[in-house]
C-alpha cells in the first residue's frame, strides 16, 4: 500500500526486514556459542557460581513479594490454631499416649545399636550441623526445577550442601552467594542421586525429568528388589549425600518405568534444611577409611597375661555382652605372642601393611616387649 | 490603503489555501490510515516510541515472571503457573513492526530467564530468537489476518519455542524432560494469547510507515 506521501520510507522496508534478520542471526550464533559453552551435565560449582549477584537481587525481590503473603499465611493459622485448640489438643493426647509405648522400646533399641556399633567398630557417619532457611524463589519448568532460599556463604553453606525438609530430600546446593543460595531440587533434568531400597538395601539412581515424579533407574539386584511402596532413602554412594535421608516411595508409572512418589510433595516447600555435610574429605583420611583396621591396632594394651587364666577368660567371652568380647577376644589372639613374651604392648602398624594382612589367620602384629623397650631407651 | 489591503489580502489568501492543503492532505492520509478500521487509542495523534511497544511491555514481562516464582505456599498443594512471559513479545514484535532494538532487547529477556529460572547460559536466547525469527519471515501472512488465525500462529510458535527447549535440554543434560510437564508450561504459555490480542490491537497500525 502507498500513502502518499509516506512513499520515501518504503525504501526503508526491505533493508530493514533484512538487517533485523541479520542481528537475529547473530544474536542466536552467540546464544548457541553461550549455551554450549554452559553445559550442565558435569555439574560442578562453576556451573552455577557466576550467577551469585543476580541470585542475590532476585531473591530480595522475591522475598519481598512472598513476605506479605506468608504474614497472611501464618496469620490464618493462627486464627485456626485458636478456633480448633481443642479438638487438637484431644488428638495429641491420644497421639502421645501412643506414642510413650514406643519410647522405650527406642532408647533401648539405640542402646543396643550403639553397642553394636562399637562391638563392631562400625565407622559411623558424623554428626552434621544444620542451616535452617527459607525457600523465597521456585523455578518449576520442565526444562529447570531450582529454588533460591535465604541463607547463603554468610551462614557456611557451602557447593553441594544437600538441603531436607520436616517430609524429606528437596536437594542440593549449586550456587552460593552471601546470602543467598541456589538449590537444584531433585526433580530437575540434571539431577542424579544414589539411592537404595529400605527393604531389599538394592541400590539405584534416581534421575530428575522434571517432573513431580523422579525416575528409578540402573536398579541393580533381582526381580523383586523392587515393590510398590518400599521407601526410598539415600544411599551415600558417592559421597555427596550422607547415607540414609528419606526420599520417597517406590511407584510404577503409566508408563512402565518405576519412578519415586517424593516426600516432598505431600506439602508445600516452605522452609528448608541446609546439611552442611560436604562430602567424603568430611571423614577421616582416606587410607583409614578405606581399610578395616587391625583389632590389635583400635585395642587397649592387655594387661599383663596370666597363661592359666586365659582359657576362663575366653569361656567367658561369649556370654558377656558389651565391650567385653572385645577384650577377651584380643587377648585370646594374641595369646601365642603372650606366651613367649610376659608383657607386650601392641605398635601400630603401617598402613601399608595393614592393608595386606587384615584376618586373624595372618601372623600376629610384631609385639614389643617392655624389657626390650626399656633396654632400648 | 488599496495596495496595503490587497497586499494585506494576499497574505491571508495564500495562507488560508495552505492551510487549506494541509487540512487536506492530513484528511486523506487520515482517511487511508483509519478507514474501515476501528479508532485505535493512539490515533489521538501521540507518537508511538520505542518505549510504548518494546520496553514497557518487557518490564511488564519481567515484573510478571518476578511476580509468579515467588514461593507462595497454595492451598491443596497447588503451585502458581510458570509461563513464558517473554513469549508473546517474541511473537508480537515482529509482527507489529521489524525492529533493530527489539532482537537486542529479547535477548536480555531470555538471559534473564536463563539467570533467574537456573537454565544453561543462552537457552532461552536460542529459543525466543527462533520464535522471532520465524515470525518475522512470516509476518507478511499474518498482520491483517482474522484473530483466529493469529491465535492458530501464536499456538504454532508456542509449540515451536517447546519442541526446541526439550532439543535443547536433550543436548544440555541427555535425558529427555517429562513431556506432561512440558505440555502444562506448554498450556500455561499458550493462554497468554489474550496479551498478544492486546499488544496487537493497540500497536499493530500504530505507525502507518510499515503497513
Amino acid at each position: 500500500m502507498s500513502y502518499g506521501d509516506n512513499q520515501p520510507f518504503e525504501n526503508l522496508k526491505l533493508p530493514l526486514t533484512w538487517g533485523v534478520m541479520i542481528i537475529v542471526a547473530g544474536v542466536c550464533v552467540v546464544g548457541a556459542l553461550m549455551f554450549l559453552g554452559d553445559k550442565r551435565g558435569g555439574l560442578d560449582a562453576a556451573s552455577y557460581g557466576n550467577r551469585g549477584g543476580f541470585d542475590g537481587v532476585a531473591a530480595k525481590s522475591n522475598n519481598l513479594l512472598s513476605t506479605p503473603a506468608h504474614v497472611v499465611g501464618d496469620g490464618a493459622n493462627w486464627l485456626d490454631d485458636y478456633f480448633f485448640a481443642a479438638d487438637e489438643n484431644r488428638i495429641l493426647k491420644k497421639k502421645v499416649a501412643e506414642l510413650e509405648k514406643y519410647r522405650d522400646s527406642y532408647i533401648q533399641a539405640r542402646e543396643l545399636n550403639r553397642r553394636y556399633e562399637v562391638l563392631l567398630n562400625l565407622r559411623t557417619e558424623p554428626a552434621v550441623d544444620t542451616v535452617t532457611a527459607r525457600s523465597v524463589s521456585v523455578s518449576r519448568g520442565p526444562f529447570n526445577n531450582n529454588r533460591l532460599i535465604d541463607a547463603g556463604a554468610s551462614k557456611k553453606i557451602k557447593f553441594g550442601n544437600p538441603v531436607i525438609n520436616e517430609h524429606g530430600l528437596v536437594g542440593r546446593v549449586v550456587g552460593v552467594s552471601p546470602d543467598v543460595s541456589r538449590v537444584l531440587m531433585v526433580t530437575d533434568v540434571v539431577s542424579r542421586i544414589p539411592v537404595m531400597v529400605a527393604r531389599s538395601d538394592a541400590r539405584a539412581m534416581m534421575v530428575g525429568d522434571g517432573g513431580g515424579f523422579p525416575r528409578l533407574e540402573f536398579v541393580r539386584g533381582g526381580k523383586d528388589v523392587l515393590k510398590k511402596g518400599d521407601q526410598i532413602l539415600t544411599s551415600g554412594d558417592g559421597g555427596i549425600f550422607p547415607r540414609g535421608l528419606p526420599v520417597g516411595e517406590a511407584r510404577r508409572g503409566v508408563d512402565g518405568v518405576w519412578r519415586v512418589d517424593l516426600y516432598t510433595n505431600r506439602a508445600p516447600i516452605d522452609m528448608v534444611k541446609v546439611l552442611k555435610f560436604e562430602d567424603f574429605s568430611q571423614l577421616p583420611r582416606a587410607d583409614e577409611v578405606l581399610r578395616t583396621p587391625l583389632v590389635t591396632d583400635v585395642l587397649p594394651p592387655p594387661p599383663p597375661v596370666n597363661i592359666t587364666g586365659i582359657g576362663s577368660s575366653a569361656s567367658a567371652s561369649s556370654a558377656a555382652p558389651g565391650f567385653t568380647p572385645v577384650n577377651n577376644g584380643a587377648s585370646s589372639s594374641s595369646a601365642a605372642s603372650s606366651q613367649q613374651t610376659p608383657v607386650t604392648r601392641p605398635k601400630p602398624r603401617p598402613v601399608n601393611n595393614a592393608a595386606s594382612s587384615s584376618s586373624a589367620s595372618n601372623p600376629p602384629p610384631p609385639a614389643e616387649t617392655s624389657a626390650s623397650a626399656s633396654s632400648g631407651g | 490603503m488599496l495596495q496595503g489591503r490587497h497586499r494585506q489580502n494576499t497574505t491571508r489568501t495564500r495562507r488560508g489555501n495552505q492551510n487549506a492543503s494541509r487540512a487536506l492532505r492530513r484528511a486523506r492520509l487520515a482517511k487511508a490510515v483509519f478507514d474501515k478500521r476501528a479508532p485505535r487509542r493512539t490515533s489521538g495523534g501521540r507518537t508511538i516510541g520505542p518505549q510504548d511497544w518494546l520496553l514497557y511491555p518487557a518490564l511488564l514481562c519481567i515484573v510478571a515472571t518476578f511476580v509468579l516464582a515467588t514461593d507462595i505456599p497454595l492451598p491443596f498443594g497447588w503451585d502458581l503457573p510458570e509461563p513464558v512471559w517473554p513469549m508473546i513479545l517474541a511473537f508480537s514484535w515482529p509482527l507489529i513492526r521489524p525492529s533493530y532494538i527489539a532482537p537486542f532487547l529479547l535477548a536480555g529477556l531470555g538471559f534473564f530467564l536463563d539467570y533467574f529460572w537456573g537454565a544453561p547460559i543462552g537457552f532461552y536466547v536460542l529459543c525466543l530468537m527462533a520464535v522471532y525469527g520465524v515470525t518475522l519471515l512470516i509476518r507478511s501472512y499474518i498482520v491483517g489476518q482474522d484473530l483466529w488465525v493469529v491465535t492458530v500462529a501464536y499456538g504454532l510458535a508456542v509449540f515451536l519455542f517447546f519442541a526446541l527447549g526439550t532439543i535443547l535440554t536433550v543436548i544440555d543434560t541427555g535425558m529427555v524432560p517429562r513431556l506432561i510437564s512440558v505440555f502444562e508450561q506448554m498450556l500455561a504459555t499458550g493462554v497468554l494469547v489474550f496479551f498478544v490480542h492486546a499488544l496487537l490491537e493497540r500497536y499493530l497500525h500504530a505507525d502507518v510507515r510499515f503497513n
